[in-house]
This record gives C-alpha cells, structure tokens and sequence, in this order.
C-alpha cells in the first residue's frame, strides 16, 4: 500500500512571492521554501501519496515525471527531518 | 471611542481599579475592541499548567494549559500573581497576590502587559517589537532590527527631525481596513542607553530598573502618533562603516526577519496563521531594506529618508 503524507498539525505557511515561509510552533522553527516546495506544502492541506504529488506539481510545471518524484521524495524526507510533514497511516488517509 | 476605553479593567478593590484603569488609559491603545482585564486580590490558585512554556522576562507563558480547553496561563515570577484566558475570550481572569499589589507598577509593566498582548491578540491585534514613524512626505515607517541594533536610537533621531513617531518597541499589527495592514502604537516613551543618551539636548528621565532614560517625543520636538499603513520597513542595524546605506531586501527575507521580530507568533495555535499571514501581507505591502547605521546619521537622521527616496 502506497505511502500517505501530510502536514504535520504544528505546520503554519503562508505564500510570499510565489515561495513559502513555513513555521514549525512546537520546535518554534521557521524556514522559506521556493516555489514548488510551497505548492507540495499547499497540496499536503490533505494526505497525498507521493505520486499524488507528481500529478499535483505537473498540474503547475512542465515537468518529467520520474525527475518530478525523485525531487518530491527528497524533499518529504527533508520536511519529515524538520517535522514539517508526517506520514500518515493509509487507512485514516483514505477514510 | 475615547482613548484607552478599548481596555477595561475590573476589580473589587477600588484603588487596585483606579490604578491600574489609569495604567492601561495611559498606553492610549485604542484598538476598537474592549478587552477586559478581571482582577481579583488574593493568593492565585494552582492551575494546571501543561502544554508548552513561552518565556519573558519576569513572566512565563502556559499555552495550551488549563486541561482540555487549550487556553493560556500567565504567571509572575517577581512576586506571585497569576492570569488565565480561555479560548476565544477577550477578558483574562487575574489574580494579584497582595506582594504583587504592592509592586502594580512594576507588576503592570511585565505581567499586565504581557497578559495585554494575548488579550490584544484575540481582538486581531498582533504584537511586534518595533518603532512606528511617519516621515515629512507622510509615509508610514516601521522601525524594526534585532535587540541592539539602534531602532530606539533611530526613533529618537527621527523625533528630533520633524517625524511624528510612536515609541520604540512595542506595536501592534492589524488586518486594517481595505487590504492595508495598520500598525498601532501604545503610548511608552523611548528608551536610550548611556552614552547614545548624550547625543540628544533633551535630558529625559531615568529608568533604573532598564537602565535606561525615557523621553516621550515631545520632548524629542516630535509629535505622536499612534497608527500608520506602513510604506517602509527598515530592518536597522549599528556598522562598522562610515556612512548609513540600505540594501532593498525582498518581501520573504522581510517576512522572515518580522519572525524575528515577532516571537508571539509560535503561540496558541489558533492563533498563529493569521498572525503569521499578517506578517507575510505586511511585507508584501511595503518597501524593505536592511539600513547599516553609521555616525553620519546624527548628524543628518533626514538621512534616512533620501536613502529610500
């Protein structure tokens, strides 16, 4: 079964010049994200699967597909690494 | 509304009432909703104080407390005192022991104005540390920058220079009216270390308790002013140079440097986003630049205003 992901609860964004800047309250961090990184952030709102993701940033961009995920998935471990974005468990991502 | 009318305090013991009423007029803080301040005396009850802790100094901040509500609690650590405020509710309930009533000034400056900021906060209103100014072309000012690095020393010169200012430190930002973030001022003097002191004919008071010496800007030749849409923002800073210069910086560095300035952003997480969407809508709405200060500027603070013209 695919692997969901989402925001973690104590993620705060809003949008600054096309990029993001993010706040992390329980570890009282804030960090910037370009571009697509806000639109990953924008669509993770709800649990997606990482392919969800693709289709969401090909929706914006003129992007390969497998360039799109390589680079999705890099940037889910780094915000999982900062506790900007949780996996979540599929079942409750479906309900 | 008349001024200061926006805070309320009430309170059994009539001369704790008339004090710190007179205290919270004086700030002039008209932010167009009442926030009440519910004051009892006596020896604050133990509350469960779990969730996360915000610390200023003299005062520790629970949020997240009282069980299952998720509200705030406020505590003194000067002498003991103690306030709750429920989710949502612009009245907090105080408790003042009799040491800390013995010491109101003192506890209203640190404890009252912290519980202040949550309060103003539900109202829509969101605390940053900086100085508001208007220049002679009428353009509104943000004076913000780390601790130390000249905003009560830029706002005093401004003073002197037939800018209107609002104080130095303390403002607080508002969604305002036709998509222009307002910021508003509370009526606190500046306060100027030794030897920056020196530099100004006006002799000020002294503030042992900072350090310091307060001046309001009257006494600096300026007027007050408590509300502005602001054009500029200038992030200050003292240099090593000879000159004062600003670099242009973009709206997300200046959004992230508001954070900066902005700590009561982490708090209470129902909170957070529209402070933090406020922050990101102030710098969209404005000019930022990074200004290195240099020994030029006290000799021309209209300096300032060519820089960005």
């Amino acid at each position: 079964m695919s692997t969901y992901y989402e925001r973690h609860p104590g993620l705060r964004l809003t949008g600054v010049e096309d990029e993001g800047i993010v706040l992390q309250l329980d570890t009282r961090r804030y960090f910037s994200v370009n571009e697509s990184g806000f639109v990953i952030l924008e669509a993770l709102r709800e649990p997606k699967t990482a392919d969800e993701l693709v289709e969401v940033l090909r929706s914006e961009y003129d992007v390969d597909p497998e360039h799109a995920r390589a680079s999705i998935l890099r940037f889910l471990t780094s915000c999982q690494g900062s506790e900007l974005v949780v996996r979540v468990d599929a079942a409750r991502a479906i309900a | 509304m008349a001024a200061g009318a926006a805070i309320r305090i009430q309170c059994a013991e009539h001369v704790v009432r008339a004090r710190l009423q007179a205290w919270a007029d004086a700030l002039r803080l008209n932010t167009g909703v009442p926030v009440v301040l519910d004051v009892a005396v006596g020896e604050p009850v133990e509350v469960e104080t779990g969730g996360a802790v915000f610390r200023q100094p003299g005062v520790a901040i629970h949020y997240g407390a009282l069980g299952s509500t998720g509200g705030v609690c406020v505590q003194w650590e000067s002498a003991r005192a103690a306030a709750t405020l429920e989710p949502g509710r612009t009245t907090a309930r105080v408790t003042l022991s009799p040491a800390a009533v013995c010491r109101l000034d003192e506890c209203a400056s640190s404890f009252l104005s912290a519980v202040l900021i949550l309060l103003l906060r539900r109202a829509g209103w969101h605390h940053l540390h900086g100085g508001i100014a208007q220049d002679p072309a009428g353009r509104g000012w943000l004076i913000a920058g780390d601790q130390g690095g000249g905003k009560s020393t830029t706002t005093a010169l401004l003073a002197t220079s037939g800018w209107r200012v609002g104080n130095d430190d303390i403002v607080f930002l508002n969604a305002g009216t036709a998509g222009r973030v307002t910021l508003a001022a509370a009526r606190t003097p500046i306060a100027l270390r030794d030897p920056v002191r020196a530099r100004f004919a006006a002799q000020g008071r002294p503030l042992p308790a900072r350090g310091k010496f307060v001046y309001w800007p009257e006494e600096l030749g300026s007027r007050w002013i408590d509300r502005i849409e602001p054009d500029v923002i200038a992030f200050v800073s003292v240099g090593g140079e000879r000159t004062t210069h600003a670099t242009p910086i973009t709206a997300r560095q200046a959004t992230a440097r508001l954070i900066r300035s902005s700590a009561w952003v982490m708090l209470e997480p129902g909170l957070a986003q529209e402070h933090l969407d406020l922050l990101g809508r102030l710098a969209r709405q404005v000019r930022s630049y990074r200004i290195r200060l240099a020994e030029d500027i006290f000799a021309a603070p209209e300096r300032l205003q060519e820089l960005i013209a």
